[in-house]
């Protein structure tokens, strides 16, 4: 076969779409945090002049975060690539192939499809927690109009308990995500922002 | 024929029950003015019940009780101040003695409301449970709506309430009917808006200019002020009668006394957010966010010392390095064969 064929016929790790919508909800998701923590706690290492642009930061961030994940969740399921990102019977038959890898107990690296079964139980997390960290922040940033649904949490500190909580799980899954994509070699770091490993 | 003679005829009829109650409402209550308590009482209604202030006794109260039940159904006003204890046979609050046994507070509650005009539940443990609901809930306490289901309960909380909610929205119910009630059934009048939106120092909180310690007189964010989540209008109207302060104008937080999950979920007082509790553990928001952050750390942090000792990370990089390093090469090959 040409060698150049070869070369331009491999199909990218990452398609346009999913990379351009991961770098809308990785610095909105990132910035959320930040601004987050300080909204809880101010302090002057976060960076902020003040609550007030922390509360801008936060709330610009949160609306690009939410169409970005609504657009990603749509993606997923157009292009049925949410396979590739949820785990599935093979993801679980791999994991103490993978744990014990992990764990340097094997020293040889086991080949996974796509995604490393850590990096799809983060996902997950991200799935299951993302939803929860947008419903809680919608219902106190409408805490006027949604009055009703307060009462499902049995009252405004008890959400915003709720949203702190979620977003101290959302700041871990990032932190392990992270890990795993620096630790990996800088292919699998080039190729969300060219799709090619 | 009216209990208190003719002229109360057109005056409308009013019974303010106490149940377990600390009786904070009612002494608030006395320190209206324009119309203060007593233009109230004899000018604006026919108070025929005051569990605190009525000059009658024993039997003489449950028969004006029951004589307006009788002749005014659905034409008078109940206040109801205090949970309604339903543990222990309901005796952790008495009414009286009626037909020789016990007339609980959830009884009386129970015909009194059937019957009532409107209701009105006086301070938050009426509203919504309050301090007397607050967990382990001993007397097994409820709110009036939760007894009064069927009925519309006017909540007017507060602990204490301020003296002009509660007269303001029994005068606007004698005036003008039911004011504008939020979804809790609080009255907007007086529950609209945030403490935090009409705060006098809200520019301080926009500016992260936040008081360390009680007593300064900057924003009291940072020491769990619980304005954000309050719906009141303590910063405009006021306290002491003359509306001369309020507890962050007097340098310490809000308490969130007029929130559904007052007290419970508005403790510790000075923290921002309420305790973490988990069975057999209670620990504070923000030592949660530590003990996570730490477990984080360590977490990669040890892993990442076994990822370079053993030579894996840097091994990774060596691999992606001569994997593009052949890359490269292949392409100039190609690049030499096409021209
Ligand atoms: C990954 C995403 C997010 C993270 C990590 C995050 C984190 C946080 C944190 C830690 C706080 C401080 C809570 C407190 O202690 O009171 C906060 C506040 C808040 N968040 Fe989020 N959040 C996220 C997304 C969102 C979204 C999607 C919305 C709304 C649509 C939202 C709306 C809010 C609002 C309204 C506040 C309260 C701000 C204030 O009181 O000034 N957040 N967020
Ligand atoms: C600066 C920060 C970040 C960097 C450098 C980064 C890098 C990467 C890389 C390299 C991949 C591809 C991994 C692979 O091919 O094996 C990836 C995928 C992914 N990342 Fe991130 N990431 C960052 C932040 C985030 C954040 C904050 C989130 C949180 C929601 C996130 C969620 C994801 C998801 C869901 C995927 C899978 C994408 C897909 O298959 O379409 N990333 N990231
Ligand atoms: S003192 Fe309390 S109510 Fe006032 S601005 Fe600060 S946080 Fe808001």
């Amino acid at each position: 076969m040409d060698l150049t064929l070869k070369l331009k016929r491999k199909k990218p790790r990452h398609s346009l779409v999913a990379r351009v919508l991961h770098w809308l909800y990785a610095p909105s998701v990132l910035t959320c945090i930040w601004s987050g923590f300080y909204i809880n706690r101010p302090a002057k290492i976060y960076g902020f002049r003040n609550m007030n642009s922390a509360q801008k930061a936060h709330f610009i961030a949160q609306f690009t975060l939410i169409f970005a994940f609504l657009a990603r969740v749509y993606y997923a399921f157009q292009k049925k690539n949410y396979k590739e990102i949820l785990p599935n019977r093979q993801t679980i038959q791999n994991l103490p192939r993978f744990v014990r890898y992990e764990l340097f107990l094997n020293s040889k690296k086991p080949q996974f499809p796509k995604y490393n079964p850590g990096q799809k139980l983060l996902f997950t997390g991200f799935v299951l927690l993302l939803p929860l960290q947008i419903l809680t922040g919608l219902a106190l940033y409408f805490q006027d109009s949604w009055q009703k649904t307060t009462k499902i949490a049995k009252g405004l500190n008890y959400l915003r308990q709720l949203h702190f909580l979620v977003a101290l799980g959302n700041a871990i899954l990032v932190a392990g995500h992270l890990y795993f994509v620096f630790t990996q070699g800088f292919k699998t770091l080039k190729s969300i922002f060219t799709g090619y490993k | 024929m009216g209990l208190d003679g003719p002229e109360s005829k057109t005056k409308p009829v009013v019974l303010w029950l106490g149940t377990n109650t600390c009786a904070g409402d009612l002494l608030s209550f006395l320190n209206n003015n324009n119309p203060g308590y007593q233009t109230w009482v004899n000018d604006y209604v026919d108070l025929r019940y005051d569990y605190l202030l009525g000059v009658s006794q024993g039997p003489q109260n449950i028969e004006i009780l029951d004589s307006t039940l009788a002749d005014l159904p659905g034409r008078y006003i109940l206040i109801v101040e205090g949970t309604i204890p339903t543990n222990s046979y309901e005796f952790c609050s008495v009414i009286g003695i009626k037909n020789s046994e016990y007339w609980t507070a959830l009884q009386a509650v129970r015909e009194l409301g059937a019957k009532a005009g409107h209701i009105i539940a006086a301070g938050t443990c009426a509203a919504f449970g309050g301090p007397y609901a607050a967990a382990p809930n001993p007397t097994g306490s409820v709110p009036l709506q939760a007894i009064l289901r069927e009925r519309t309960v006017i909540n007017v909380p507060g602990c204490p309430i301020n003296p002009e909610w509660l007269m303001g929205t029994i005068n606007h119910l004698i005036l003008y009917g039911v004011p504008e009630l939020d979804s809790l059934n609080r009255p907007r009048l007086f529950y609209g808006q945030t403490i935090h939106d009409q705060c006098q120092r809200r520019a301080h909180f926009d500016n992260g200019v936040f008081a360390e310690n009680p007593g300064e007189p900057w924003c009291m964010y940072k020491l769990g002020c619980k304005g954000p989540t309050t719906y009141a209008d303590c910063p405009s109207r006021q306290w002491n009668t003359e509306h001369v302060s309020w507890p962050v104008k007097a340098n310490t937080p809000c308490i969130g006394c007029t929130s559904p999950e007052f007290p419970d979920g508005d403790m510790p007082f000075f923290e921002h957010l309420p305790d973490v509790e988990l069975p057999g553990i209670r620990m504070q928001a923000n030592q949660v966010g530590r003990w996570a952050g730490l477990f984080t750390a360590l977490g990669i942090g040890s892993h990442l010392a076994a990822n370079i000792v053993t030579g894996r990370l840097a091994g990774n990089y060596k691999r992606d390095l001569a994997s593009s390093r052949r890359k490269r090469l292949l392409k100039k090959k190609i690049l030499r064969k096409k021209f």
